[in-house]
């Protein structure tokens, strides 16, 4: 069955919810209706409340580009989605392009969780591939990173992903409301959306952890300089 | 080159992404939105190394069971050669990865229909300009760590010197290795130059640091799309008349050099 279909049982089984976006079916006459949770409720109002109205897929890549006050979201689970919009769509496949640019492989990553079949990969693994400059983010220490998994991940610093991943096979998170999210920002019940999955540590954290690991590296340094005149 | 619908098969763009730099992947995106709408493949995806959705988990959104594989990169290098075959699994032209064959082409930048894109935006600055006065300088990084870095660009260039263009000169310069593109003026006899940027998008490169290079702006200024997107052609710099393109990737027809590659990724490896 394709990723489109699957999305479509979902949506009929009571799903309505991915990030921030409301999904909604069968709305004047649009087979699929999407637009930020916070305005879902005029989104069901005439003319969609005056909300700004996008048809097909197309501005999907622009309205997730940027946050309202201008700045790049440079990860895809940042909660901080533009609102004043609603998005209508034909069909199944185009509600996945434009899901896919909302919040890239979602609806994939789900399905291949709920079968069995997503892999995850550690915190090691992903720093332990990093090319270039990026390359010294692998010497970061495990409280470091574990450290960082709470200055950074979570809702409260505007992720909504769930983490899967653990720093390596035999370590997990620390236990910190980041490690605990479930990928549903908002008040909602788990069969109600299909939550944000994180298979592996992001880009923004690989850059992070590349900081922390220059940080750890001048720290030793420098105590290595001061004990021999101590 | 035409190619024949794939209805069953994937079409995988990959490119590299910023974290930084919201502009870096449009021309990914928008290349893959022309592909999509020529409706030759069952879907069209892009992955990245440094955005989402990565090119791990580009499999999850895939639906076909053939996937043809494209880098929209400019060279061939250390990237395609060992970035995008590690991440994806990939460990020859066709590979079998958790049920999926993947076929891997070779990357946009190398193919030769690149030297007709080339020669279109060079006529396009600078219309109505004899070429017989004008040098054509395609630029890159260039890095002392990967010669194919550069050779995709030598090769372009002796391409459009040989292909009867007409231009008094077609050369090669790069950002951090001789011939330096600082040297523009120096390296051209011609009173009109067209400098064309041989990147995939108007990101750091082509839209900062080379400007600054070429004397066109005094400091490194903002992303592309924060100002306005067209420069003021042509420059009059240096004593000579300077015309200066946007990224070479920029161009929507790119979309037919990731087709090429396909036609000819099928041709060489399916016919076998």
């Amino acid at each position: 069955m394709s990723l489109a279909t699957q999305l479509r049982d979902l949506l009929r089984s009571g799903v309505h919810r991915i990030g921030e976006l409301e999904l909604q079916t069968d709305v004047y006459g649009f087979p699929y209706v999407i637009c930020h949770m916070a305005d879902a409720e005029l989104s069901t109002e005439p003319a969609f409340g005056g909300l700004e109205i996008h048809e097909g897929p197309d501005d999907a890549r622009d309205l997730s580009t940027y946050a309202e006050d201008g700045t790049y979201r440079f990860t895809k689970g940042q909660t901080n989605l533009k609102r004043g919009w609603v998005m209508v769509l034909e069909s199944e496949g185009d509600l996945m392009l434009a899901l896919d640019q909302f919040y890239p492989a979602c609806v994939g990553l789900f399905v291949a969780r709920q079968g069995g079949t997503l892999e995850i990969e550690t915190l090691r693994d992903k720093l332990n591939r990093q090319t270039g400059m990026y390359r010294f983010a692998r010497s970061i220490s495990d409280p470091g990173a574990q450290k960082l998994v709470q200055e950074i991940c979570g809702p409260a610093h505007q992720c909504a992903k769930k983490i899967l991943w653990r720093l390596d096979a035999d370590t997990p998170l620390d236990d910190s409301e980041a490690s605990r999210f479930n990928g549903i920002p908002g008040d909602l019940s788990e069969s109600e959306a299909i939550p944000l999955l994180c298979r592996e540590a992001c880009n923004h954290f690989v850059a992070e952890c590349r900081k922390a690991a220059k940080a750890e590296f001048e720290a030793k340094a420098a105590a290595a300089e001061i004990k021999p005149s101590a | 080159m035409s190619i024949a619908p794939k209805p069953t098969s994937a079409l995988l763009i990959v490119g590299h992404g910023s974290t930084e730099n919201p502009d870096s992947s449009t021309p990914y995106f928008d290349h893959a939105d022309e592909i999509r709408s020529r409706g030759l493949f069952a879907e069209v995806h892009c992955c990245f190394w440094k955005e989402e959705p990565s090119m791990r988990e580009a499999i999850y959104m895939i639906d076909s069971d053939e996937i043809y594989v494209v880098p929209d990169f400019i060279s061939e290098g250390y990237f395609t050669q060992d970035v995008i075959p590690r991440e994806l699994q990939l460990t020859g032209p066709t590979t079998v990865v958790r049920g999926k064959t993947f076929h891997y082409c070779l990357p946009v930048g190398v193919h030769r229909s690149m030297t007709d894109l080339i020669l279109r935006r060079a006529k396009e600055v600078a219309a109505g300009i004899d070429p017989a006065s004008t040098t054509l300088i395609i630029t890159g990084h260039g890095t002392g760590l990967n010669q194919n870095s550069t050779k995709a660009i030598r090769d372009q260039a002796d391409l459009i010197a040989a292909s009867g263009a007409g231009y008094a000169a077609v050369l090669d310069a790069y950002m951090e290795e001789p011939p330096f593109i600082a040297e523009w003026d120096k390296m051209s006899d011609t009173p009109n130059v067209v400098v064309v940027p041989f990147f995939i998008s108007d990101g750091l490169h082509s839209y900062q640091d080379i400007p600054v290079l070429l004397g066109m702006e005094d400091e490194v200024g903002a992303a592309a799309s924060q100002r306005e997107v067209f420069r003021h052609n042509p420059h009059h710099l240096r004593g000579k008349t300077l015309y200066y393109t946007s990224a070479i990737g920029t161009e929507r027809l790119l979309a037919d050099v990731i087709l090429d590659q396909i036609s000819d990724f099928d041709k060489i490896h399916k016919s076998l």
